[in-house]
């Protein structure tokens, strides 16, 4: 295997932002939280404007993936299909209540939480396995 | 550190993890569907993999700085039985929407419209929580902060050590089934 191959390799790759989380960690003190950085969004920045930090985070989440899809030439511009938004946008609704109901937990749980030995976040985690297998069941059924 | 160079720093920050998620083709949701129907070794690899590094890192971050360290990430509310519903809610929605957070925020820069939706979507959910169902429950949350360490009396690094540990097997499992 080359270092091209390497390169590619998604374990190295998850390895990579992994590193990332911690990097940020040791030379900024803040470590990245998802659910709770869209709170700025209906108004509510946190003490300290942490939540505020988490969001321009996302938004640089944003940009890094939008570089990675441009350069790998997976860049496509997708237009929703009409049959598809209420489904989108009940799935929207219900992440943001899970996100603001326990505040910092859910998928910052798999990124920072557990790490960090948060009960919160192995609790979060549970009930985001549970969750996601109720709604499995619903949509898939017995297919 | 000035806030606006805060940041600047962070967004930088976000740019290298939008990167690696997306060339990673990480996102939790897909990875728990994978999980539903038997096919869950990918995700289990990555997040092993996610895990071993930050938690080690974050375990080693205290001995560097006395500022740093292992931190509660979130709030334990209601004795832990509001994480727990998020959780159930949040899994819902991710399952429904195709996209837990770093999934949706790494479709929206592909290029997916429909993520821009669900992003949107986002409001509505959050405003019903914060400015109805919160002022509601105030009183019966009972918010804590607290470490899985602290919860079992026993220090971080014996608790980090032993979940790194099974992870690696895990890991050194997975990897040997693959091969």
């Amino acid at each position: 295997m080359n270092f091209k191959t390497i390169f590619r390799q998604p374990t190295f790759l998850v390895g990579c932002f992994a590193l990332l989380n911690v990097a940020m960690y040791l030379s900024i003190k803040k470590f990245w939280i998802g659910g709770s950085s869209f709170l700025p969004m209906i108004g509510i920045t946190g003490t300290e404007n942490k939540f505020l930090f988490a969001f321009i985070v996302n938004l640089g989440v944003i940009a890094g993936a939008m570089i990675g899809a441009i350069s790998s030439r997976e860049f496509r511009l997708r237009i929703p299909r009409p049959v598809d938004l209420p489904r989108t946008i009940l799935g929207g609704i219900l992440i943001g209540i899970g996100v603001t109901l326990a505040p910092g937990t859910c998928t910052t749980s798999f990124v920072s939480g557990m790490e960090m030995l948060s009960v919160s976040s192995y609790l979060s985690a549970a009930g985001i396995f549970i969750g996601a297998y109720i709604m499995f069941k619903i949509i898939w059924g017995g297919k | 550190m000035n806030f606006p160079l805060l940041c600047m720093i962070g967004f930088l920050f976000g740019i290298g993890f939008g990167y690696f998620v997306q060339r990673a083709g990480l996102c939790f949701s897909h990875g728990l569907a994978e999980i539903f129907i038997g096919k869950g070794k990918r995700i289990c690899r990555l997040f092993s993999v996610i895990f071993i590094i930050t938690a080690t890192g974050f375990l080693i971050s205290g001995y560097i700085s006395p500022q740093l360290g292992l931190k509660p990430v979130g709030e334990l509310r209601g004795a832990g039985f509001y994480n727990v519903l998020s959780g159930i809610f949040f899994g819902a929605g991710i399952l429904l929407n195709g996209g837990c957070v770093l999934g949706t925020l790494r479709q929206i820069g592909e290029g997916n419209l429909n993520f821009v939706v669900a992003f949107i979507s986002f409001i509505p959910g959050m405003a019903l929580v914060v400015y109805i169902i919160d002022p509601l429950l105030e009183h019966g949350y009972n918010t804590r902060n607290i470490l899985l360490s602290e919860m079992m009396g026993v220090d971080s690094p014996w608790v980090t050590g032993a979940l790194v540990l099974m992870a690696v097997l895990w890991l050194s499992t997975i990897l040997r089934r693959k091969r």
